[in-house]
C-alpha cells in the first residue's frame, strides 16, 4: 500500500499534468483520483454533520422558553409576555462558527444589554476556519437579551441578540 | 481598468525584442516623444534601470524589486483577479482599503496592495509585522455566489493558491497548518485572514487578507523561532511582483474549479500539502484547550480532532500547535 506521503506527491503530480483520471491497484488496495469531481466517497462523513443542523435549528423555537426559564431576576423583572416576545427582532446567526462578543479578547464588548443600535451597527463577530463575519443588527432598537456567550460555538441560524425594535 | 501608458511602456521596454526608438514609442503609445522621456525619467527614479543607446533607442535591464501594478500586470495571465490594482506605499490595513473599494462596487478580483502595512492584522485582534519593501501585504475581493456559510471554505482555497505559488516561484514545499496558516520548516511564513461582507443569505464580497514575508532578512526576537521568509528559507532573493502574478493565476484557477465543482477537488489538494493531518496537535480556543490527534477536515473544511478518549470534536476557530514532528 501506498505511504500517506507518497498519495500526497500523486496528488500534486497529477494535479499539474493534463491527466484528468487516475487509477493505481496493488495488492486489492486501489486509489481512483479523478479531477474536478464533485462527488467524493467521504462525502458519507457530511450526513452527520447534516442531522446535526436539524436538531441545532429547533432551538430558535424553543427559545421563548429558554427565555422565560431564565433565573436572573433582570429577566424576570423585564420577562416578556408571549406577544411581547413575538415582536422582538432576532438576529441570528448567519454560518456555524465561533461567537466572538469584542474584536479582540481585550476589548469591550460590541453591545450590551439595553444599548442602543441601529441597521448597520456590528454587534459580534462569527469566525469559522479564520474567516470573520462582522455581524450587523440589521434593525434600528435596543439590545433587550443577550443569547449567546463569547467563544461559543454557534449555529446556523441560532438566535445571538434579541432585539426590541423601535 | 484600462492599461496605463506607464503600464503599456514597462511593457513594451520589456520586450524579449530588444530597443525600441523614442520616435517608435511615441507612436505606439499616443504621446509626443518628450512626454514619453518624461515617463522613462518616472520609471527610473523609481528603480528600474533603462538603457538608452544612440540610433537603437531604449529597454529596460533591471527592474526594481517592487509591486507596482505596471509590475504586477506585466505577464498577468489572469482574467479577473489582479486586473484592477489599488497600490498603497504605505497603509494601516489592506484589508481595510479593500473593505472600502469592496463596498463602492469594486468588481470582483480587485487586490489592495501596499509595500508596507503599519497596523497589519492577525487573528483576535493580534498584530502581523509587516514592514517596508520586504514583504507581500495583500487583499483580494472576490464576489461569489454562495451562502455566506460557505465562505469559509475560501481561506482553504487560499492557502492552496498561496503554497502553489510559492512552489512555482521559489521551489519551495510550504505546508499548510489548519486552517490557513503557511509553514516552511515549521515556521510561519504566511498568514491568511479573510472577512466576509454579506447579507443573511448572501454574500456580497469575500475579502481575503494574505500576509508574505518574502525577503525578510531578520524579524524580531519574539517572533523569530516561529517566523521565516522565503528568502530564509530558499537562501535567494524573490521578485515581489512574479510572486503576486503566480499566486493570483493559481488562486484564479482554483476559484474557478471551486465555482464548478465545489469544494471536493480543493479538499483534496488542501490535503496534499497539509502538515498537520495524523500528528498529535493541540488545539486552543478561547473557550479552553484540547489535545488529540488531527483525523482530517470535513467537506466544510471543519477540523476533525480525537481525544485520547476516542471522542472526535469538530473544531470550527482554533489556534493549532503541532506537538509532534514528522
Amino acid at each position: 500500500m501506498l505511504k500517506i506521503q507518497e498519495i500526497r506527491e500523486l496528488i500534486k503530480l497529477i494535479d499539474q499534468s493534463s491527466i484528468n483520471e487516475f487509477e493505481y491497484e496493488q495488492e486489492g488496495a486501489k486509489i481512483t483520483m479523478k479531477k474536478g469531481v464533485e462527488e467524493q466517497p467521504e462525502v458519507q462523513q457530511t450526513p452527520q454533520a447534516v442531522t446535526q443542523a436539524p436538531v441545532q435549528a429547533e432551538v430558535p423555537q424553543q427559545n421563548p422558553q429558554t427565555v422565560e426559564e431564565k433565573p436572573e431576576p433582570k429577566s424576570e423583572d423585564e420577562k416578556p409576555g408571549k406577544e411581547m416576545d413575538e415582536s422582538l427582532h432576532k438576529i441570528e446567526s448567519p454560518m456555524v462558527g465561533t461567537f466572538y462578543a469584542s474584536p479582540s479578547p481585550d476589548e469591550d464588548s460590541y453591545v450590551k444589554t439595553g444599548d442602543k443600535v441601529s441597521n448597520d451597527s456590528i454587534v459580534c463577530i462569527i469566525e469559522a476556519m479564520k474567516l470573520f463575519n462582522e455581524i450587523e443588527a440589521e434593525v434600528n432598537g435596543e439590545i433587550v437579551e443577550i443569547l449567546a456567550e463569547n467563544g461559543q460555538l454557534v449555529e446556523y441560524g441560532q438566535p445571538l441578540f434579541l432585539v426590541k425594535k423601535q | 481598468m484600462a492599461t496605463t501608458i506607464r503600464e503599456k511602456l514597462i511593457s513594451l521596454l520589456s520586450d524579449a525584442g530588444g530597443y525600441k526608438s523614442g520616435q517608435k514609442l511615441s507612436e505606439i503609445l499616443g504621446c509626443s516623444r518628450t512626454a514619453v522621456w518624461k515617463h522613462i525619467e518616472e520609471l527610473r527614479k523609481e528603480g528600474y534601470v533603462v538603457e538608452a543607446v544612440q540610433k537603437k533607442g531604449y529597454r529596460i535591464i533591471t527592474r526594481p524589486n517592487n509591486l507596482l501594478p505596471g509590475e504586477i500586470k506585466h505577464q498577468l495571465n489572469t482574467e479577473k483577479l489582479g486586473q484592477e490594482i489599488h497600490y498603497e506605499e504605505s497603509v494601516s490595513s489592506t484589508q481595510e482599503i479593500a473593505h472600502r473599494h469592496a463596498l463602492n462596487n469594486a468588481p470582483e478580483g480587485t487586490i489592495v496592495i501596499a509595500d508596507e502595512q503599519t497596523s497589519g492584522r492577525g487573528r483576535l485582534g493580534r498584530s502581523w509585522h509587516s514592514p517596508k519593501g520586504s514583504g507581500v501585504w495583500m487583499s483580494v475581493i472576490l464576489r461569489p455566489n454562495i451562502p455566506p456559510q460557505k465562505a469559509p471554505q475560501l481561506t482553504l482555497l487560499a492557502a492552496v493558491s498561496v503554497v502553489q505559488g510559492v512552489q512555482q516561484v521559489t521551489g519551495e514545499d510550504a505546508q499548510i497548518k489548519w486552517p490557513n496558516d503557511i509553514l516552511i520548516d515549521g515556521k510561519k511564513v504566511v498568514g491568511i485572514l479573510t472577512e466576509l461582507q454579506a447579507e443573511a443569505d448572501r454574500v456580497n464580497s469575500v475579502i481575503i487578507g494574505i500576509g508574505i514575508n518574502v525577503n525578510t532578512a531578520a524579524f524580531p526576537d519574539e517572533i523569530s523561532n516561529i517566523a521565516t521568509s522565503l528568502k530564509i528559507a530558499s537562501g535567494t532573493e524573490i521578485e515581489r511582483a512574479h510572486l503576486v502574478r503566480s499566486i493570483l493565476e493559481k488562486m484564479e484557477k482554483l476559484y474557478t474549479l471551486y465555482l464548478e465543482h465545489g469544494f471536493s477537488p480543493i479538499k483534496l489538494l488542501w490535503e496534499g500539502s497539509a502538515a498537520s493531518l495524523g500528528k498529535r496537535i493541540r488545539v486552543r480556543t478561547i473557550a479552553g484547550e484540547l489535545y488529540g490527534k488531527a483525523q482530517g477536515i470535513t467537506e466544510e473544511g471543519v477540523l476533525l480532532v480525537e481525544d485520547d478518549l476516542g471522542t472526535v470534536h469538530r473544531v470550527y476557530s482554533a489556534d493549532i500547535e503541532l506537538t509532534q514532528k514528522s
